[in-house]
């Protein structure tokens, strides 16, 4: 199966292990990503002004140019992107005005054909947790994982209409299906803070702890997600609490597409366990 | 604190809801956004608050710390009673302070080691989200 494929910024620079292992395990999966010809950044977030058009227009051309390609899906992997894409594409298809302004502007006759896809979605839907669980080589036994969705896989509900938004548990039936151990925790749908790490530094520091802590108390040993900047919020800023607080115990944060590539036996170093601040190669490679 | 007479109280509320395109009124005041709210902890009126602030048409809406400590997650959204998408009236007053040119994120006071760090959508959303 072949379906057209949106990186995103984010994944063609900071975020390349994301871009590589979401590739490679699904390609292993029997499904091949063919990246978009042509795009751009999605715009990151959803104009939640009514008069913001301009602030859909990246999205809106990226969908568009989506359509010229066959099999009427989009995958894309990082959360932003896909709340923008789906939240932009909800609008086309429901608000006529706004449909009207973005393909004049844009030139294009788009209608909201597309169907924005996550890979979790392709993993559970398309190829089967259970094929997963038949392909995945190496059992990740014993290993506790930590799921971590955040903000933009699962809010808005009707228009993300992804999982359940205050118990999502399609990440965990993916790390059951690899063999590993669910850790639940009170914070898998909380906010990390997110772009406030530019501005309100104080604030991510505490959502990021209270986060990592309540991960850690019930046993976690890894945490995984697919949203670059949680990634990076949660990895990152543990450098900061350890400075703060020299008894915290820190814990690797992974994306979930590199647990799949390690247990679908990929190539270590393509998976960009290397990138990471707390390095997660000693837990894995035990695994 | 801003005192506005009645008119301009009205047309500021009316704005909010243009923008928004919701309706303030439908609040209850139950505290649900507040207490689900991220930045909760930073900000000096709760969205609690700020929803009561924009029903009364209180210019202080516009000029408090909260509106810019919203990392627009969206949980007050999910799980208002009323129906509300609390996000989207944090935004328009977010919006009528940017297009005044009133900004809290500055790119050049952004330490250089979080500047080189920090992935790329981080620097998008936070522009487009807090910056003029």
């Amino acid at each position: 199966m072949r379906v057209p494929y949106f990186p995103g910024c984010t994944l063609h620079s900071k975020a390349k292990g994301l871009d590589y292992s979401t590739r490679a395990s699904l390609a292993a999966l029997g499904v091949e990503l063919t990246e978009l010809s042509h795009w751009t950044c999605c715009g990151t977030v959803f104009p939640l002004a009514q008069d913001n058009y301009i602030g859909m227009v990246a999205a809106a051309r990226i969908l568009a140019n989506a359509a010229k390609e066959e099999g009427g899906r989009l995958v894309t992997v990082c959360s932003f992107c896909y709340n923008v894409l789906k939240r932009v594409n909800y609008v086309i298809q429901n608000n006529s005005e706004a449909r009207q302004k973005l393909n004049d502007y844009l030139e294009e006759n788009y209608t909201g054909e597309i169907q924005p896809v996550h890979p979790l979605e392709i993993c559970k839907e398309h190829v089967g947790f259970n094929v997963i669980r038949n392909k995945a080589a190496r059992s990740l036994k014993g290993l506790k994982v930590a799921c971590y969705y955040g903000c933009m896989l699962v809010r808005p509900a009707a228009e993300m209409n992804f999982d359940d938004p205050e118990n999502p548990t399609i990440m965990e039936g993916l790390v059951t299906a690899l063999g590993a151990e669910v850790v639940e925790y009170p914070n898998k749908i909380t906010c990390c803070g997110s772009y406030q790490v530019l501005h309100d530094n104080a604030l991510v520091m505490q959502r990021v702890e209270d986060i990592l802590n309540s991960a850690i108390t019930k046993g976690a040993e890894a945490i995984i997600t697919s949203c670059p900047l949680c990634q990076f919020n949660l990895d990152w800023l543990q450098e900061k609490i350890l400075q703060k607080n020299a008894g915290f115990r820190q814990i690797p944060v992974l994306y979930f597409t590199q647990l799949l590539g390690l247990a679908l036996e990929l190539p270590q170093e393509s998976l960009g366990l290397d990138q990471h601040y707390v390095d997660p190669r000693p837990l894995l490679v035990g695994a | 604190m801003v005192d506005l007479s009645g008119k301009t109280r009205r047309e500021l509320v009316e704005r909010i809801k243009e923008i928004s395109g919701q309706n303030p009124n439908l609040c209850m005041q139950c505290g649900t956004c507040s207490a689900g709210c991220t930045g909760r902890e930073f900000m000096e009126f709760l969205p609690r608050q700020v929803m009561r602030m924009i029903q009364l048409g209180n210019a202080k809406a516009l000029n408090c710390k909260s509106i810019w400590v919203c990392s627009t997650c969206l949980i007050c959204t999910a799980r208002c009673p009323r129906g509300i998408d609390i996000a989207r009236l944090m935004e328009a007053l977010r919006v009528i302070n940017l297009r005044q040119g009133r900004e809290v994120l500055i790119a050049e006071k952004i330490p250089v080691e979080l500047l080189t760090q920090v992935p790329q959508m981080a620097l998008t959303s936070g522009f487009r989200k807090l910056s003029a």
